[in-house]
């Protein structure tokens, strides 16, 4: 079987950073428009059978009902039976679904919070994370059609996994020992108390940062570091840094359309597997790839690492040539 | 930015004031003691406490046919609100307006409104009018899911953003407009998604979470007050109860309503409240009990005020005639 | 004293209030610039700039419900809708809330604000564009409407529209734009409520509203001929009514034709029928009659047109048919 999967999150492109970053909003039949044009390409280019998550708006039936209509759809698409929640939860439980599945390659639509839900779960299914909004750091602003053929190549076998994947690095956070969470790029620890709207904007409150890498043009909190240090992807290392405190001044997208200067300190780097221990003297809360997620209280211990635990990425330019030079557009 | 305590403890007051308001409210219709209709808040509280937590008294509010938490967030007084739902000449419309009618015209209460859609157009109306006279009032326009397909909201978005009032559009999204559910009547699942036509921000929030709606609120109110125009916030909320008090509410199933209990607005700042150290059991313990007294004083206000003499009800239609009396 | 037009008395009077009182302003659909579909706002955006002679989008709901919402804090709007007949869009606003507030807030809240409606037919403009739909807005508790038919009355009653703090409906027959008219601009407004006895006569009373005013006034030439004196009296404003003009003209004739263009089913002319009969019963020598269009949309075609609304002729017939 070339089987791919789709995950489309409905409730992604909408959060406040549309208010404090003069961002659109993202609307949901454009994510439908989005899956189709990958099923679309996906099914041009060999794949016979898609797995895509319910949700909440219906965004794969509404593909499939459109399609059937303009009669453009040949292969098996279906839906996978599960319950849905109308939260994260779903996007995680569909990810293990699709991987049971067998699928070859994992689409992804939506923003970081979608991209690092399915990156807790994920094992060894390479991953395409498509942006479906302005202020994303780890998923890509990508053409569905390109999305669809990159997804193919993966799931008709012609390329493997080693030569088009990038096997990312994410941050892990432990509390008592136990890992809680990750990130896929950046952790910000925050003096902010509650999860409120989740986006993190406010630097004012922001005393730390911890990325997996950083660039400057990788709009987010880890151009604080990125605007110092540069740290790739493939580098065996991470970055921390001090923030709001320090002789150094830099001046970083902090996000879409925010160019902000801010004391730091150092740039510290973080060999992969690494313990940095925090251990907090204030309540405050950790955002996650720009998402408030984990409140801390005073008293408790973290451990963040960075490690090579990420996903597999499919790095779409080299995956196309690759699949170009291995024949694979040759009728 | 971080909320004060006395913010939070604020907060805290007004959504437990609107739930203790609505829950005795119930009480009352179902025991034939308020006449006519009652649709309930209940449920909804994170959504006007936080909004109106950003708000001055001389801002403006438009409110719907499910109005009470609006009005009591925007600092409306119980007693004259209880004292009109009993029909009484000491309530906030003296007797002429009930459930669906209250305003308080001193705290920039346009008034809640038994039409639709039908605030929209007035918030713009209020909007335009604080610009022109330059102030730094805005006007905040509460709504329905359901709302959103009549053409006043369009009307009213597109007008805003032309004029780039400060008019803030606050989407209720319940996921029913009365028995329908949301992906019934309409093909979008996000109303927020509609700014876009409107050329102003959209964003969707979860409107059971006060501090989510306090923060993205805040936001739209200072663009709105810094000149920068209107924003549609959709915050996605449940009301516990029918649309109107009598609903027998077949149209939902009961794992959804259970599910959407567990997300009650009050127990998550409670809980909130209490991790932060904002405040202890006792206090909130006080503070409940405070409210239970206000609302029973409001509640024998209400029940001891006389009701209107007959003859009132040819006054008010004007400010300078008074129609015929029946003779 | 300046001879001006029925339009240009509506423009003075508005731009006379816009210039003394700063919270009077203009909206409505091509009100500015272009001047207001019939001309009647001309060259105000000029004078006062385009804050306060706005244009809005083709909203008819938004152009009310923003005066609703304007008037309620603090403002005057003064409203224009091109055609009475898109007062369909707007009506909720118009009628559910802009002449219900104050009475359902307990009088809490006053409501200063005009909708000024281009009505009536003879355009040749059909069906949605030549309604005469006064009884709808006159049978709402909560709207005054005024209904001038000179250039003087247009003047004197917008002034008082403006200073009025209820919502006043403002009739403007589209027919009589441009009709002149000696104007005396320093007059004191007319208040609404007082009825005008443009001629006076023994043997019947003509009760007319608008174009139908000079209708009467010919029929009355023409029946003066025959030595018939009718008397016509224009209300000018149909709530609220100057009863006492017309009783005491019905006191002295006994006989009354009611001329309005309305289809007669429904009409206002029915209801000020039904007041005097109520109240002036024992005056009457003969059944009040009312002069109507037929009880058919408005044609296109003049020829039909003309056979639907009424004229000065089915006026005289009525009269006759009296005497």
């Amino acid at each position: 079987m070339k089987s791919i999967g789709i995950i489309a999150n409905p409730a992604s492109g909408k959060d406040i950073r549309r208010l404090v970053s003069h961002a659109t909003v993202v609307d949901n039949n454009e994510k439908v428009n989005i899956v189709k044009r990958i099923i679309l390409s996906a099914q041009g280019c060999g794949v016979d059978r898609i797995y895509i998550m319910p949700d909440t708006f219906l965004i794969g039936y509404k593909a499939i009902e459109d399609l059937k209509i303009s009669r453009e759809l040949k292969i098996d698409v279906e839906i996978l039976n599960m319950n849905i929640k109308g939260n994260v939860m779903d996007t995680i439980q569909a990810t293990k679904i699709m991987e049971e599945k067998g699928v070859k390659c994992l689409v992804v639509l939506g923003g970081d919070g979608t991209n690092r839900a399915v990156a807790k779960s994920i094992t060894t299914t390479p991953l395409i994370g498509v942006s479906t909004g302005t202020n994303n750091v780890y998923p890509q602003m990508i053409e569905g059609t390109v999305v669809g053929m990159a997804a193919g190549i993966m799931a008709t076998g012609i390329c493997s996994i080693d030569d088009c994947c990038s096997k990312d690095k994410r941050v892990e956070i432990f509390r008592d020992g136990q890992l809680i969470d990750i990130a896929l790029v950046d952790c910000v620890i925050s003096r902010q108390k509650y999860v409120g709207s989740k986006a993190i904007w406010n630097m004012e409150d922001i005393d730390m940062v911890i990325v997996s890498r950083a660039h400057p043009a990788s709009i987010g909190f880890s151009t604080i570091v990125g605007t110092s240090l540069i740290v790739r992807t493939d580098d065996d290392f991470g970055a921390l840094i001090q923030v709001n405190t320090g002789s150094h001044r830099v001046k970083a997208p902090v996000a879409a359309g925010t160019i902000r200067e801010i004391s730091v300190g150092e740039v510290r780097s973080l060999k992969l597997d690494e313990a940095f221990y925090f251990k907090p003297g204030y309540n405050g809360i950790m955002a996650l790839d720009g998402e408030r997620e984990v409140p801390f209280k005073v008293g408790e211990e973290y451990q963040i690492k960075v490690t090579r635990n990420g996903p597999y990425r499919v790095i779409i330019d080299k995956t196309l040539e690759l699949a170009q030079r291995n024949g694979f557009f040759k009728r | 930015m971080d909320l004060s305590n006395e913010k939070l403890i604020q907060m805290y007051r007004t959504m437990k004031r609107i739930r203790e308001f609505e829950t005795k409210a119930a009480e009352l219709f179902a025991e034939g003691r308020i006449p006519g209709f009652v649709h309930l808040y209940i449920g909804e509280e994170a959504v006007a406490t936080g909004v109106c937590a950003n708000l001055k008294d001389s801002d403006y509010i438009t409110s719907t046919h499910r109005g009470h938490g609006h009005i009591i967030a925007k600092g409306g007084d119980l007693k004259y609100m209880f004292a009109e739902l009993f029909g009484r000449e000491t309530g906030y419309c003296k007797g002429k307006g009930g459930s669906m009618h209250i305003a308080d015209a001193d705290r920039g209460i346009l008034g809640a409104n038994g039409i639709v859609g039908a605030g929209h157009n007035i918030a713009v109306g209020a909007g335009l009018s604080a610009k022109y006279r330059d102030t730094d009032q805005v006007c905040v326009c509460f709504f329905g899911d359901g709302s959103t397909n009549q053409g006043t909201f369009h009307e009213a978005l597109n007008m805003a953003s032309i004029w780039k009032l400060p008019v803030i559009f606050v989407c209720e999204n319940n996921l029913y407009g009365i028995s329908m559910h949301q992906s019934r009547h309409q093909a979008i699942q996000d109303v927020a998604d509609r700014a876009v036509a409107y050329n102003m921000p959209g964003v969707v929030v979860d409107g059971n979470d006060v501090l989510a709606v306090y923060e993205a609120a805040k936001e739209a109110v200072d663009r709105a007050r810094n000149g920068q125009g209107p924003t549609l916030i959709e915050c996605k909320t449940y009301r516990h109860r029918g649309h109107f008090e009598g609903d027998p509410t077949v149209y939902r199933d009961e794992e959804e309503v259970k599910e959407w209990l567990q997300k009650d607005p009050i127990p998550r700042l409670v809980e909130f409240m209490l991790d932060n150290n904002v405040v202890t059991e006792e206090e909130i313990k006080k503070i409940d009990e405070e409210i239970a007294a206000e609302i029973k004083e409001a509640i024998k206000f209400a029940e001891e005020s006389p009701f209107p003499p007959v003859e009132a009800a040819v006054e008010d239609i004007y400010t300078d005639i008074v129609e015929e009396v029946r003779s | 004293m300046k001879t001006i037009t029925y339009s240009e008395a509506i423009r003075e009077g508005m731009r006379k209030r816009m210039r003394e009182n700063p919270n009077v302003f203009i909206l409505g659909e091509d009100v500015g610039e272009f001047g207001g579909c019939f001309g009647v706002t001309g060259d105000l955006v000029k004078e006062f700039g385009e804050k306060r002679v706005r244009d809005t989008p083709i909203s008819e709901g938004a152009i009310v419900g923003c005066a609703v919402g304007a008037a309620s804090t603090g403002l005057r709007p003064i409203a224009e809708l091109m055609f009475i007949d898109f007062v369909t869009v707007g009506m909720d606003q118009l009628v559910n809330q802009a002449a219900k507030m104050r009475y359902m807030f307990g009088g809490k809240i006053s409501l200063p604000m005009v909708v000024r409606m281009p009505t009536g037919a003879g355009s040749r403009a059909a069906a949605q564009h030549s309604q005469s739909l006064e009884a709808w807005l006159t049978h709402v508790p909560g709207l005054k409407v005024v209904y001038p038919s000179t250039p003087q009355d247009a003047y004197g009653l917008i002034l008082s529209a403006i200073d009025d703090d209820n919502p006043v409906v403002f009739l403007e027959h589209k027919l009589l734009y441009a009709m002149s008219g000696e104007v005396d601009l320093d007059i004191e407004p007319i208040p609404l409520g007082l009825a005008d006895v443009k001629r006076e006569g023994e043997d019947v009373t003509i009760i007319a509203t608008a174009k139908m005013v000079h209708e009467a006034l010919a029929a009355a030439e023409e029946l003066a001929k025959e030595g018939i004196e009718a008397e016509v009296v224009d209300p000018r404003s149909l709530f609220p009514l100057d009863k006492e003009t017309i009783f005491k003209s019905v006191e002295k004739t006994n006989r009354v034709v009611i001329a309005t263009e309305e289809t007669k089913r429904g009409s206002y002319a029915g209801e000020l029928a039904a007041i005097i009969a109520e109240e002036c019963f024992d005056y009457l020598d003969a059944p009040i009659t009312r002069v109507c269009c037929l009880d058919t949309p408005i044609p296109f075609s003049p020829v039909l047109e003309d056979y639907v609304v009424p004229d000065s002729k089915d006026i005289i017939d009525a009269v006759k048919k009296l005497l």
